[in-house]
């Protein structure tokens, strides 16, 4: 079983429209596939149209298997089912301090459904927490979105120096450049001075700043189930099948 | 997705009440995919994958074997395949290696399919539940509509809901029900051993009669599938129930009158004799591997051309008994019979007609039983083979009567009996198979004249004679053994409480 972290420390930067497109992608491509929605604001299980469970907004939700299981919801797709965790940011506080003595604990409870998955993508909340530091220790690929700007710069050091600290290793790293503007040089520029300064890190594809991906949020689906032949949907296959090239190597 | 509960048919005709109204306040969505393919279901004469709660379809390229839960197994069609050997490997093939290698899969209906899903949705666009249908649409017989409930995780209570519907439209489990008379209601299916009834006080007349007139349509039931010459089992079916009508005929001794038992026994073996050939035949050609395995492989080409004669012989043979089976005279004989037995007054009682089954079943069996003991005490590896012959004869015989009349015994109790002695028959049979073939390609060469090739033929037949001769001293060991476990003091004992110290129950 892999597992795909997509990860900000910076809210507003397509983190949830990336794993809600890559997690259809890698169900699309035959993976028995488990979105996880950690991400309180992101809600990438209202992307499926899953009801909020009300029975999880217990914080000991990861220290009891048979329920981490029992909430998971099939999505309309196959191969594809989400775990909506639709915690509230004061359940979550709670639930941090309680991972505290275990930091494995995510990945005990991703070892209970081991069998039915192949890939599990986990949409995390962006702040680099202890749950955070759970993720990076299980996942095997912590995806990336990164707006070319001065600022987001800042943020991706930042977490580059986290994974230092902690004795991750940065090879987990796969970042790739999102909500792009051609428009702006800015954009152009920072793109070509990151990718310098990172080698390796950055994924070849890059996400535009597209309607389809606001879009999301009324048709209620994934742009690659939507409109695959749309910019935004070429864009999320290109970077579904670098990261699977990545995670595969 | 997990797996759903089963798989349900319902007809086609109720396909509306499907999507009519909400199911749980869920909104049912109907969708079929464009086009249509070709389909066909398939199984054997005996409906053993039906009876076995199995479907075999051939959905357009793909064939698939479909369990009674629902889950299906898949490998592509190999287009002109009848018999499972002749399937391409797959997950398919393997799971019909159980099925008779000998028994063609014939279509049980053929027409187009498409394809479609039932959605149950929430208020939110959300799925619930959904099932996948399969809409067959047969050339002839009625449509039918194949229903697999598949849950999503997490909506147990949306996929129950959907059963509950899909039953309330009419869905019938595949394993409870009978899909092929839904399409085809005159589809009776076919028991080569049928179940006859026979109580202990029935007379032994009333037993004879029905066992023959259960048995008489077992052997016309076949007659077609061997005309259009589908597998080799529909002849050995036919000519096994006219048998077993002979032998009810020679084995309940004065049930009839003595001179119509001996009329009925000349018209039975009229009708089997012209059946005799083609399954001598048959009996070699299904041999065929079997015998290339037993000589060097030198030694193959020789019995390929006999082999390819004997292939030339089988199909003038069919086209003979073919004719037969189809001309007024068989016909009306055959309709006769039948009616003889189902109106049965004409029938003659003899002087055991009115006897209790049970007795007279008890005094055959045990009189019977005491000859086989008489003839294989003897045995040894020198008795001449038309002893051995003899025996088998009588085992055969005893195996009927005990078979006719084992509903009036206690089934475990005879089941300890008939097991043995069907291994002892195994033997018998194998040991007179070897013996027979012998004489049988002796025959043959001496038949050759001067056909091309004569020589690589007798050569290698040569060798199958001397081997074949090896085996038949083999088995003859066997045969002792077998005798000996069907012989032993607790057999004799069980023999003897069944069916002489008249404790049969």
């Amino acid at each position: 079983m892999q597992i795909i972290a997509c990860y900000s420390n910076k809210g507003g930067v397509g983190k949830t429209a990336t794993a809600v497109n890559l997690a259809y992608a890698f169900a699309a491509s035959g993976r028995r596939t488990l979105l996880c929605d950690l991400d309180p604001q992101g809600a990438s299980g209202f992307y499926f149209r899953v009801k909020p469970s009300k029975k999880l907004v217990d914080a000991q939700f990861f220290e009891d298997d048979e329920r981490f299981a029992k909430a998971i919801r099939g999505s309309d797709y196959d191969n594809l089912d989400i775990l909506p965790a639709n915690m509230s940011f004061r359940d979550f506080d709670v639930f941090l301090s309680r991972m505290k003595n275990g930091q494995s604990r995510l990945k005990k409870a991703l070892k209970a459904v081991k069998a039915d998955y192949d890939v599990v993508v986990l949409d995390c909340p962006p702040n680099i927490s202890m749950l955070s530091e759970n993720v990076f220790q299980a996942a095997d690929a912590v995806v990336v979105p990164v707006i070319p700007t001065t600022l987001s710069r800042r943020t991706f050091e930042q977490l580059l120096e986290f994974f230092q600290a902690s004795g991750l290793p940065e090879t987990r790293i796969h970042a790739f450049f999102s909500m792009v503007q051609n428009i702006k040089s800015l954009h152009g520029e920072t793109i070509a001075e990151m990718t310098a300064a990172y080698p390796g890190r950055f994924t070849r594809a890059t996400i535009p700043f597209a309607s389809e991906v606001e879009r999301m949020g009324l048709t209620r689906a994934p742009v690659l189930a939507t409109a695959p032949a749309s910019r935004a949907g070429r864009a999320y296959q290109a970077l579904f099948d670098e990261i699977e090239e990545r995670v595969k190597a | 997705m997990t797996t759903g509960d089963g798989i349900y048919y319902l007809a086609a005709a109720r396909l509306g009440d499907l999507a009519e109204r909400d199911v749980q306040n869920l909104k049912p969505v109907l969708e079929w995919t464009e086009g249509s393919r070709p389909f066909a279901i398939r199984d054997c004469f005996d409906q053993s994958l039906r009876m076995s709660r199995r479907l075999l379809l051939e959905d357009g390229g793909l064939l698939e074997l479909i369990s009674a839960t629902g889950e299906a197994l898949r490998q592509p069609a190999t287009p002109q395949a009848r018999f499972v050997a002749e399937f391409a490997e797959g997950p398919v093939k393997a799971a019909l290696a159980g099925l008779s290698p000998l028994r063609a899969l014939l279509p049980v209906a053929a027409g187009m399919a498409r394809s479609g899903r039932l959605a149950l949705i929430d208020d939110e666009g959300k799925t619930r539940a959904r099932a996948e249908l399969l809409e067959l649409r047969p050339t002839d017989g009625n449509a039918v509509i194949l229903v697999t409930p598949q849950g999503l995780r997490g909506y147990d209570r949306a996929l129950h809901d959907l059963v509950a519907h899909v039953r309330d439209c009419g869905g019938t489990p595949l394993g409870a029900g009978n899909l092929y008379r839904m399409i085809d209601p005159a589809n009776t299916g076919y028991v080569a051993k049928p179940r006859i009834e026979v109580g202990r006080e029935e007379t032994a007349f009333d037993a004879a009669n029905d066992l023959i007139d259960g048995y008489l349509p077992v052997a016309r039931a076949n007659e077609q599938g061997i005309i259009a010459d589908l597998d080799t089992e529909f002849l050995h079916d036919h000519r096994v129930a006219l048998r077993k009508i002979r032998s009810v005929l020679s084995l309940f001794k004065g049930v009839y009158d003595l001179e119509q038992t001996a009329e009925l026994k000349l018209r039975f073996s009229a009708l089997m004799a012209p059946t005799g050939p083609l399954r001598d035949l048959d009996v070699y050609l299904l041999a065929q591997q079997g015998f290339c395995d037993l000589v060097p492989e030198r030694m193959h080409a020789g019995l390929d051309r006999m082999f390819a004669r004997l292939r030339d012989r089988r199909a003038a043979e069919h086209a003979r008994l073919a004719a037969h089976l189809r001309s007024k005279g068989y016909q009306k004989e055959i309709k006769a019979l039948t009616k003889l037995f189902a109106k049965r007054r004409k029938l003659l009682a003899g002087q055991n007609a009115s006897r209790a089954s049970f007795d007279l079943a008890c005094e055959l069996i045990w009189k019977r039983y005491r000859r086989i003991r008489r003839i294989a005490a003897g045995m040894t590896a020198e008795t001449p083979d038309d002893e051995v012959h003899r025996l088998r004869i009588e085992c055969k015989k005893l195996r009927y009567l005990m078979e006719f009349f084992g509903p009036v015994f206690p089934r475990r109790d005879l089941k300890d009996v008939l097991e043995p002695l069907k291994d002892l028959q195994d033997s018998l049979g194998l040991f007179n198979d070897y013996a027979v073939q012998q004489t049988k390609l002796q025959a043959f060469m001496d038949d050759l004249g001067d056909a091309p090739h004569k020589l690589d033929i007798a050569q290698s037949v040569g060798a199958l004679i001397v081997v074949l001769h090896q085996k038949q001293l083999g088995e003859r060991e066997k045969i002792v053994a077998a005798f000996a476990r069907f012989n032993s003091d607790r057999m004799q004992r069980t023999i003897r409480r069944l069916f002489h110290e008249g404790k049969g129950s």
